[in-house]
């Protein structure tokens, strides 16, 4: 494998904004090298779903401590990954969707922007811009790979 | 004259709690600030480096370091705050670099000491005023006063804001001369959004500098900002919303939300005195134009009605096809379905990504390099150039897909190259792994590169199907 000739200096010209898309695309790859090389023999939707929170993760480590998102998306990844299905159950079963009795046009933000739930409206919006940016970077990256793998990848 | 304020306004600082760890006078004034800006410049200093993991939270950290630089100088203005924040937001707003208030007056040795002078200059109504209904409304207290303000005033227009708080409070002091100035002043600030007025405006007010200032600001503690708000008339609350309003409107930009937040719980937006008080506690100070309802809560709303249509402006042009909606409510919806599109979008491509396995170690480096590529801003398409450059067998012979696919890169192909060479001597490794795909990779991979590169540029829509670029 060349990975030797991968150069990991992150390119200090490079972030023109919150996230930097070489950091970004080193922590993914990197992450994807991970998935793809320890469960080999995992079925395609549990790798998918180990890449989908790789993709997650990586987003939000190049997206930097300094956004709520990042570091409520980094809380939830860490906590699934302590408490594998239990926090899953205990959340889906235990919170009663109810809906509040005064439904604000942000809620269904909140619940799509990682930590949107107990921010005020101005900072969910904030958030919310850094999170589609972040989220549009990540998007292309793995679009590019899927690309660049070709059509004999599949 | 200043020294003579000092005098006068000292003597009325006795009961400031800050006050006693300042002297009175001018003297007095300056040796306390000289500790304190190097607290307030390590302060700034600690907000500017961009270290990822120090600060927990920016907000927090700018609200945390802020309310130290206020207890630290005794209520610094705003300007001290902002500038920090500016510096620790992303590109989003505007930030000035923290160099540039105390760029207007070059003389003055300490910049931080400066900032807090002046800050200390803004609560200067508060702890003269004090001190002046402390003593009942003396005359002899109101006219040096009065005329140290207007010398300074006539020599810096925005420092009239400090002036004019400081007699409309106190309701004694010629108000005809201090609405004129007033007006001035606020028209000067209401017109100015960015953060050089506001630092302006503190240094005006520093330029002042007198030991009442210093002693107004040092006993401008909360109690004090308490008492002055009572004692605040309508008409000093209105010019009061006007200061603050401009002060606002240059640091809303730069504010942090958490500190708006705070603020938005205590702002009273009545005294100038406030502005300390407020400052301490990371207030956005509001302006009341005319016409508007001037009271607190009013204001706040106002402040945090702009803030959100500044968002959703952002908001607007990051989000493709939203340049034509208007209205918050489907704003809002479309915001959601992309959002939503796009966390659809990354768990298919995951999907994706999951089948792709044996072909991934081959791809690794040639997908950095098209990344970094990627990454030199816009260039990617110059990466599809550069790869037909290298190979251009391989572009004669595809050159009708090609033009095809890339026709829109055809035009700035000249800048691209440009840059790309540029660029390719600052990252020679970077060339050398997209020379070794290149020996590695055949031509359709290139071809296909190329093509990869081509619509992560063109389009920000992204919705497209991944399908149709593996032809």
């Amino acid at each position: 494998m060349k990975s030797s000739t991968r150069n990991p200096n992150p390119n200090p010209d490079t972030p023109r904004f919150g996230p930097s898309k070489l950091m970004l695309a080193f922590r993914f790859l990197r992450a994807l090298t991970l998935v793809h090389r320890t469960a080999p023999n995992s079925s395609n939707a549990a790798r998918s779903r180990r890449i989908q929170r790789a993709a997650f993760a990586s987003m939000a480590y190049s997206a930097g401590p300094r956004r709520a998102w990042s570091r409520a998306l980094l809380c939830r990844l860490h906590f699934h990954r302590a408490r594998r299905r239990c926090a899953r159950r205990s959340r889906a079963a235990g919170v009663p969707r109810r809906p509040s009795t005064t439904r604000s046009p942000a809620d269904g933000l909140r619940r799509l922007v990682p930590g949107g739930t107990g921010m005020d409206y101005c900072s969910l919006l904030e958030e919310t811009a850094d999170y589609i940016r972040c989220l549009s970077e990540q998007v292309k990256l793995m679009q590019s790979i899927v690309d660049s793998v070709g059509p004999g990848g599949r | 004259m200043e020294a003579k304020e000092n005098n006068q306004f000292g003597l009325e600082e006795s009961h400031g709690d800050h006050i006693s760890s300042h002297s009175p006078g001018a003297a007095g004034f300056v040796t306390p600030l000289t500790s304190s800006p190097i607290l307030s410049a390590s302060m700034l200093e600690a907000f500017f480096t961009p270290g990822l993991w120090n600060h927990r939270t920016s907000s927090c950290t700018m609200s945390f370091g802020e309310s130290n630089i206020q207890t630290s100088t005794s209520g610094i203005n705003c300007v001290p705050i902002g500038k920090p924040v500016a510096m620790s937001n992303r590109g989003m707003l505007p930030s000035p670099p923290p160099g540039e208030f105390p760029h207007s007056l070059p003389h003055f040795p300490v910049d931080s000491g400066f900032i807090e002078r002046a800050a200390k200059l803004s609560c200067f109504g508060g702890g003269s005023f004090r001190g002046i209904s402390h003593l009942g409304p003396s005359q002899s207290m109101t006219p040096p006063s009065d005329a140290s303000k207007d010398a300074i005033g006539a020599r810096v227009q925005k420092a009239e804001l400090n002036v004019v708080s400081l007699p409309v409070e106190h309701g004694t002091i010629k108000g005809i001369t201090m609405n004129n100035k007033r007006d001035r002043s606020i028209s000067h600030v209401g017109t100015s959004n960015n953060k050089s007025r506001e630092g302006n405006f503190c240094e005006d007010g520093q330029e002042r500098h007198t030991g009442s200032a210093d002693a107004a600001g040092n006993s401008s503690s909360s109690d004090l900002g308490a008492n002055k708000r009572r004692k605040a008339t309508e008409e000093m609350e209105k010019e009061k919303d006007q200061v603050l309003r401009g002060l606002q409107s240059s640091t809303e930009t730069t504010k942090d939300n958490t500190e708006t937040k705070c603020k938005s719980y205590k702002h009273s937006g009545k005294n100038a005195k406030d502005n300390s008080e407020a400052a301490k506690e990371g207030y956005v100070h509001v302006r009341a134009q005319r016409g508007q309802a001037t009271n607190s809560h009013s204001l706040a709303e106002r402040v945090r009605r702009e803030k959100i249509s500044e968002r959703m402006k952002y908001l607007q042009e990051l989000v493709p096809g939203c340049s034509k909606v208007t209205g918050k409510a489907v704003m809002l919806d479309e915001i959601i379905n992309y959002v939503q599109s796009l966390q659809r979008q990354v768990e298919f491509l995951s999907m994706k990504l999951a089948a792709v396995n044996p072909q991934l170690d081959f791809s690794i480096e040639g997908l950095l390099a098209k990344n970094l590529l990627h990454s030199h801003g816009g260039s990617s398409s110059a990466a599809g150039f550069s790869q037909e450059m290298i190979y251009p067998q391989v572009y004669s012979s595809q050159q009708g897909l090609a033009h095809a696919g890339i026709s829109s890169m055809l035009n700035p192909s000249d800048a691209f190259r440009r840059t790309l060479n540029t660029e390719i001597p600052m990252t020679s490794g970077y060339k050398e792994t997209s020379l070794q795909m290149h020996n590695s990779w055949n031509e359709q991979l290139v071809m296909q590169m190329a093509y990869g590169a081509n619509p992560p540029l063109n389009s920000q829509v992204i919705n497209r199907k991944p399908d149709g670029f593996t032809i």
